[in-house]
């Protein structure tokens, strides 16, 4: 029992990643519908922004805390930045174009930068050590032992998550959003500037991201060039998992899909060597039982 | 107007050098070919003996043969300023590439002598040159060119020989001749320049034309002129072995060309298919590697592994193919990583992370496809039994999409790939549809994959993963989604590019993301478009270049 909360208390914490990831991919794919398969490159390279900051930038003598805070805001400013450049330069000039072209444009992106972190970064094929940001030591919770930090992950998670809903539901440029996911053409007639939206959605999906960027850092150092794949993969396991273009559902498809895994990873057998293909069993599930997922409405065809 | 003309300053440029564009282009010549029979490089060794006088070797050679282009100044054809455009482009960019090498080599660019300096005078005043003439006449080569007259069928398929015989002496021109990098990537520039002019002079439609009208002719030639290659490797293997690959490769770039360029299903999962195809062979081949230690003839082992993938392909298809055309892209990837952790993890039959080693050559009869055979007095070595094996496989797989695209099929799959929610109304049955495209291309991907095991002698779990699917992928979007001569020369250009430039290895997935973006930004229908396609890539974009054929030809 004890080993089963354990497990469960893992999997939120992990869950808490995948979900802010997930948040980046949703919210792309209800505005423009594009599975933007750079996002996972996107939040590996903000994670490392923080760590490039940490390293090379900041004095040895500055307070942890005050580093914590400057690495993970650089962290989501590196991704943010990106993923508007990306956006600006590979994905508008084919917002025209067939449903093919910006999927495999979405590709050649994620393969261009996972390369060129490891080709240009210094010493960029090998793993980086993530400072540790956070004092070490663990509670107790009935029998359940958790760091601080991975506390504090999915503390900061659920607050940037809150932040997120509310920007999206209470502001003006959240309604607009929300306008233009629904139908575009019409959300324009209403005087909406859809280019400014679409890049809102990148600026917001990159932040989330590269917070979720130095979270892992914390959480699982080192960080590599790699990290950005199965990361992006599994996140967008979650958005399918909980509806995709449903902000909610993101999140909770991020938390269910991260305590399956763990569940699974303990109690089928061979379960850590098989860890990353209970995600896709998932996703073919999913789609195969109940393709809207567990919050999505009916998935609109815009002819 | 051509994209060059968008750039700041060309328009200045343009109106200084119009009214003295001939002199110009052709004192470019001249400062060009004088250019190369002095010395480029200040010190002896550099590749291509560049340091020689009255020599015109390596690079120096291309741009001699390409200067001529500049004479178009004097022409007429409707499209000169492009053609002259590209053709001085590529000589300005052979120029500057040789110097930049040139001087890294010998550490500065001290050790870049004069005959550079003199071309790259010359290839500047040539692109001046063609920017100052008017603009080339509004349409494009389909609408205004004459029609070619139909010539006697023997002048005709002459011309197709020349063309096919002038591609194979390239070939082996490249493969055998051409060894430094720096060398290389001047070739390809020049290539690059002279193709594109050419096009614009409406060459290739000139070749479409002669394929639509002897076709049969076209196809024979091919096959003689591919049949060929390994005559003329002088008995090495090195570029046999690099066939051999591309021709596994290319047979399962047909195959996903299916989906993808027929159909327009996104499947990034396809090399797990072919990976199938690959542990059959080897569990189940003459490697004799399976628990059971049977050996089946390879024909069954081909038809074996090809159905046991096709089924696996129509039984991942079946909840996904449902749905919209995104989530197939992504239960594909995730299909594909599946495949490579269970064969990594179940390790009693696949041999988990080491995958099977030595599997032996494959064996028909006496024949040993291993051994060098003497034809003709010309001794080819073992990877040729596999290439002629590759080129029966990709033939009978070119009959089979040419007859398929052909198809009240194949118009379905169109149907689909533009519009689904249309092409359901017009009484398609979109699922079953679908489903056939990604079984079909499923089946094509386990038959290659079973003489990718022999070719390869290994089989493991590193070979089949997702990058090596993007990479069959970019083959399709690179030569061309929907055509088979596109599938074939996009594998072609991406494994032996990479043989040529070892040097820069580092760098070759980058080089292979970027080149990706900037495919699909600049020409998504691919190097050799499907008419279908392109037309589909650029709708909206103007009249619709490439819908009148030439009168008398047949538009297919």
């Amino acid at each position: 029992m004890q080993q089963f909360l354990q497990q469960i208390a893992d999997g939120i914490v992990l869950g808490a990643l995948y979900g802010l990831i997930a948040l980046g991919y949703t919210m792309v794919y209800g505005i423009i519908q594009l599975i933007n398969f750079a996002h996972g490159e996107i939040f590996m390279v903000g994670a490392f922004g923080g760590y490039t900051l940490y390293t090379y930038v900041l004095p040895a003598s500055t307070p942890t805390y005050v580093a914590l805070v400057l690495v993970l805001l650089v962290s989501m400013l590196t991704s943010a930045l990106l993923a508007v450049v990306v956006e600006r330069l590979a994905y508008r000039p084919l917002r025209n174009a067939p449903r093919l072209a910006p999927l495999i444009t979405a590709i050649g992106v994620s393969i261009a930068l996972q390369e060129s972190v490891r080709v240009f970064y210094p010493n960029g094929s090998q793993g980086k050590p993530f400072p540790a940001l956070f004092p070490r030591g663990t509670v107790d919770l009935g029998g359940v032992t958790l760091s601080y930090v991975r506390i504090f992950v999915v503390v900061l998670a659920i607050v940037l998550m809150v932040a997120l809903q509310t920007f999206i539901f209470r502001s003006r440029t959240g309604r607009a959003m929300r306008a233009t996911s629904q139908d575009p053409d019409t959300a324009r007639l209403m005087g909406i500037d859809i280019d400014r939206i679409i890049v809102t959605t990148f600026v917001l999906g990159g932040l989330l991201a590269g917070a979720a960027g130095t979270l892992q850092g914390l959480i699982a150092s080192p960080i590599d060039f790699h990290i950005g794949f199965l990361a992006g993969l599994k996140a967008f396991t979650a958005a399918v998992l909980g509806g995709i273009g449903n902000i909610t559902g993101a999140v909770l498809g991020g938390f269910v899909l991260g305590v399956v895994e763990a569940l699974a990873t303990q109690y089928v057998p061979n379960g850590s060597a098989l860890k990353d293909v209970f995600a896709f069993v998932v996703l073919i599930l999913v789609l195969l039982f109940r393709p809207t997922g567990l919050l999505g409405e009916s998935v609109r065809s815009r002819a | 107007m051509s994209r060059v003309d968008t750039l700041p300053g060309v328009a200045p440029l343009r109106r200084v050098a119009a009214p003295v564009a001939t002199p110009l282009a052709l004192v470019g010549l001249v400062l060009l070919v004088v250019g190369t029979l002095l010395p480029w490089a200040g010190f002896a060794g550099f590749p291509g003996a560049l340091s020689l006088s009255l020599y015109p070797s390596g690079s120096r050679l291309y741009v001699l043969v390409l200067a001529p282009a500049l004479l178009l100044v004097l022409t007429r054809f409707t499209r000169r300023r492009e053609a002259g455009l590209a053709a001085s482009l590529g000589l300005l960019a052979v120029v500057v590439q040789t110097m930049i090498a040139i001087s890294q080599a010998g550490g500065g660019f001290v050790n870049v002598s004069a005959g550079a300096e003199v071309s790259l005078v010359g290839a500047v005043l040539g692109v001046v040159a063609f920017l100052g003439l008017p603009d080339d006449a509004e349409g494009g080569a389909s609408v205004d060119q004459p029609a070619w007259p139909q010539l006697p069928a023997a002048a005709e398929v002459a011309g197709v020989l020349v063309a096919l015989a002038i591609g194979l002496g390239l070939v082996v021109y490249a493969t055998l001749h051409v060894d430094a990098p720096s060398q290389f990537i001047g070739f390809t520039l020049a290539l690059l320049g002279a193709t594109v002019a050419l096009n614009r002079l409406g060459l290739f439609d000139l070749l479409g034309t002669l394929y639509a009208r002897r076709h049969t002719w076209t196809l024979v030639l091919m096959a003689v002129a591919a049949v060929a290659f390994p005559f003329t490797q002088n008995g090495t293997s090195y570029w046999l072995r690099v066939a051999a690959n591309i021709g596994v490769f290319a047979a399962a770039a047909i195959g996903l060309n299916v989906v993808v360029g027929l159909a327009g299903l996104l499947d990034l999962g396809y090399i797990a298919f072919f990976g199938i195809g690959a542990y059959v062979a080897a569990l189940y081949g003459n490697a004799g590697l399976g628990p059971s230690r049977g050996h089946l003839p390879f024909l069954l082992v081909v038809v074996l592994g090809a159905l046991l993938s096709g089924l696996i392909g129509v039984i991942i298809g079946f909840p996904t193919l449902r749905l919209r055309g995104d989530y197939l892209a992504i239960v594909t990837l995730g299909f594909g990583e599946i495949f490579r952790i269970l064969m990594n993890t179940f390790d009693r039959f696949t041999g988990g992370p080491n995958g099977l080693a030595n599997i032996p050559d494959l064996k028909q009869g006496s024949f040993d496809f291993g051994l060098p055979h003497t034809v003709l007095g010309v001794q080819l070595k073992g990877f040729a039994n596999y290439y002629f094996v590759e080129l029966i496989l990709v033939a009978v797989l070119m009959l089979l999409f040419s007859r398929l695209n052909d198809s009240r099929i194949g118009r379905a799959w169109v149907a689909i790939r533009e519009d689904e929610l249309a092409a359901a109304s017009m009484g398609i049955n979109t699922v079953s549809m679908k489903l056939l495209a990604f079984g079909i291309g499923a089946t094509l991907a386990g038959a290659s994959g079973t003489v990718q095991a022999h070719v390869a002698t290994q089989v493991s779990p590193d070979s089949f993963v997702f990058l090596n699917s993007v990479f069959l992928l970019a083959a399709v979007v690179l030569g061309g989604m929907g055509t088979v001569p596109g599938a074939v020369l996009g594998s072609a250009i991406l494994l032996a590019v990479p043989e040529k430039l070892r040097a820069f290895q580092d760098y070759r997935l980058l080089i292979f993301g970027v080149a990706l973006i900037i495919i699909m930004r600049f020409r998504p229908e691919g190097l050799i478009a499907s008419k279908r396609r392109q037309r589909e890539f650029h709708e909206g974009g103007g009249p619709a270049g490439g819908l009148a054929g030439p009168p008398g030809s047949v538009v297919s």
